[in-house]
């Protein structure tokens, strides 16, 4: 009965519990209801702000890539007008010697050899003009050393395919000194012998070439230009002996040009650090002179060379040979002259050169060179055997101590085999930019 | 001289038939594409360098970073970063010469191409055999001119300051964008 009596007790307080309780979560889930719509309505709200944002966002994302490209585009219209303006150079070079001859000391000589002024003006990103204007010996006047002389003047033009077609006073593509002659680019205090004497360097002369390098990296050049003019030839002076295309070269000043030259030169450099070469020039050389006995006489140079540089080595040789034809019947009426003309004349040399220390402000080099040369190797006859001397060979041996980029500090010393009297020492002072 | 003009004619036969290059030798957008073949996409990556980086560039390469800002683009595979290309342009001996460089995601070079140059001597930089001695090279070794890159005979300047431009852009890009460093 108290367990009865018990359970009827607790169900009722339950009940009664029950019915205190009810009310209350009615009113809180009318409050929740209400508050869901009123969140629906912000999360509506918020949507559609979101998507406005959205949008703005987008519009500002297209406006700072609109910008962006503007930007781009700016930035490649500077670079393109970087290539594409006009642009004037104004570069340098020059040397200064000292030579001191060991066994004849009287004859030391200071001397102020070059200074170069050139410039350069590029029309469009295709066409530029490239000059070089030269002082020798520091001083020109009638009664001085010196010479003053335009060194290059000529239009250079690319095509399309990349063929580049030159018209003017340029520089023959021979050797390896001829075309790259400042003196930061070659060891020693003077220009080697066989370069100078045998091609003369820097040999120019006035017409029009074409160039181009195949995906092989060959590179080739041809072209139509003056010539020598070996009327010029002087059998009473000593110049034809120390260089006979340097005595009847004409440098475009006034050069006489009935009879025209051709040029061909291929370089060789697919392999990193090796160079081979070898170019061949030609033409008459008459220039149908009245009363001449050289109006058939072709003047031809060839010359074959080769560079390898690794690390810290440098190694060149150089062969040139020179010809004169017809030759012989000039030389009958200048008999007893000291400078008949020559028929051929031709030199090699071989040079190597080490690095021995280097940072990155100076670098000093050694190199050694031996030449031979011959400046009137044969004459067309018999009768002029007695003209005839030994080829002159000259070892040289020196220093570059290279400070910066553009200036050279050199000193050398030259054994003459056959005439110790020419043995010197040089220092020079160099520069380029 | 009728023999002279047959030569001539026939070097100009051989000039029209012997392979050329355009004026411009490759655009920027050519180069990518020939550095990344496999890229589905590149992205403009282009930094500005803060004091610290231009300072590591230079501790790095051994020459000044030179600029602040340079043109770089990152080359992916879907989501796989391929490499690197930097657009860059040096002064040769006295023209200005255009070239990119493409580097893998560790800052070694990948491939050098040169879109233009205007040297009268030296064109063969543009050429393959010269431009393969930087593959894989990095900042810290092998990017050394007239050392680890032969130079070209006539061409010393030119091929100098390439070198010089590749391993300054090989640094930029290891301090920028290597990840560790």
């Amino acid at each position: 009965m108290n367990a009865i009596l018990r359970n009827a007790l607790i169900a009722t307080g339950i009940i009664a519990n029950l019915a205190i309780v009810a009310p209350v979560s009615a009113t809180t889930l009318d409050d929740l209801e209400k508050k869901l719509t009123q969140q629906e309505e912000e999360m509506k709200t918020l949507r559609t702000e979101l998507a406005q944002l959205k949008a703005a966002m987008g519009q500002q994302s297209e406006q700072i890539q609109q910008q962006k490209v503007a930007l781009d585009s700016t930035v490649n219209a500077v670079q393109e007008s970087k290539e594409t303006e006009p642009t004037t150079t104004l570069s340098s070079y020059g040397e200064i010697g000292y030579s001191r001859p060991l066994n004849n000391t009287k004859d030391t000589q200071v001397d102020v050899a070059r200074a170069v002024i050139a410039i350069s003006h590029r029309f469009d990103a295709q066409t530029k003009m490239v000059s070089e204007f030269e002082w020798e010996h520091a001083v020109t006047s009638a009664t001085d050393s010196g010479e003053s002389e335009v060194e290059q003047l000529y239009i250079e033009h690319e095509l399309e395919n990349g063929l580049r077609v030159r018209g003017g006073l340029f520089l023959m593509p021979v050797g390896l000194l001829n075309t790259s002659h400042e003196p930061t680019s070659y060891y020693g205090v003077q220009r080697n012998f066989v370069e100078t004497a045998i091609i003369p360097t820097t040999w120019r002369e006035v017409g029009f070439g074409l160039s181009g390098t195949t995906a092989n990296s060959l590179t080739w050049d041809a072209g139509l230009t003056t010539g020598f003019d070996v009327s010029k030839w002087d059998p009473t002076a000593q110049e034809g002996r120390d260089s006979p295309l340097r005595s009847v070269h004409q440098e475009g000043q006034l050069a006489r040009a009935s009879n025209l030259s051709m040029f061909g030169a291929l370089n060789w450099q697919d392999v990193p650090g090796l160079l081979l070469g070898a170019s061949v020039f030609t033409g008459k050389a008459g220039q149908n002179t009245p009363d001449s006995l050289l109006n058939d006489s072709t003047v031809t140079m060839f010359d074959l060379y080769g560079r390898y540089q690794t690390g810290k080595w440098d190694a060149t040789a150089l062969f040139a040979k020179g010809t004169i034809s017809h030759t012989a019947d000039y030389n009958a009426t200048i008999a007893g002259q000291p400078t008949p003309m020559p028929s051929s004349f031709a030199g090699a040399y071989a040079q190597l050169a080490y690095r021995l220390w280097k940072t990155p402000q100076y670098a000093l080099t050694s190199f050694a060179r031996i030449e031979r040369f011959n400046t009137a190797k044969t004459y067309s006859s018999a009768a002029l055997d007695s003209y005839l001397r030994p080829d002159v060979q000259v070892a040289t041996v020196g220093l570059n101590l290279r400070v910066g980029e553009g200036v050279v500090l050199k000193a050398d010393y030259q054994n003459f085999k056959h005439d110790s009297a020419q043995d010197r020492l040089n220092l020079g002072l160099g520069y380029s930019f | 001289m009728t023999n002279r003009l047959s030569c001539l004619m026939a070097l100009s036969t051989l000039a029209v038939s012997s392979q050329a290059f355009a004026v411009q030798y490759m655009t920027a957008e050519e180069a990518q594409h020939s550095m990344f073949a496999e890229a589905t996409v590149f992205r403009d990556v282009s930094p500005h360098l803060n004091g610290d980086q231009m300072n590591e560039v230079q501790k790095l390469a051994g020459l000044p970073a030179r600029s602040v800002s340079w043109r770089v683009m990152a080359a992916y595979k879907g989501e796989q970063l391929l490499g690197y290309m930097v657009q860059d342009d040096v002064i040769g001996k006295y023209e200005l010469i255009s070239y990119a460089v493409g580097l893998n995601p560790d800052a070694s070079v990948r491939q050098v191409e040169i879109l233009n140059y205007r040297e009268s001597h030296g064109a063969e930089i543009k050429n393959a055999a010269w431009r393969k001695q930087f593959v894989n090279k990095t900042a810290q070794s092998g990017l050394r001119p007239g050392e680890d890159i032969a130079t070209i005979s006539g061409a010393t300047l030119s091929c100098t300051h390439v070198t010089d431009g590749v391993r300054r852009i090989a640094a930029i890009v290891a301090v920028v964008f290597r990840k560790g460093t």
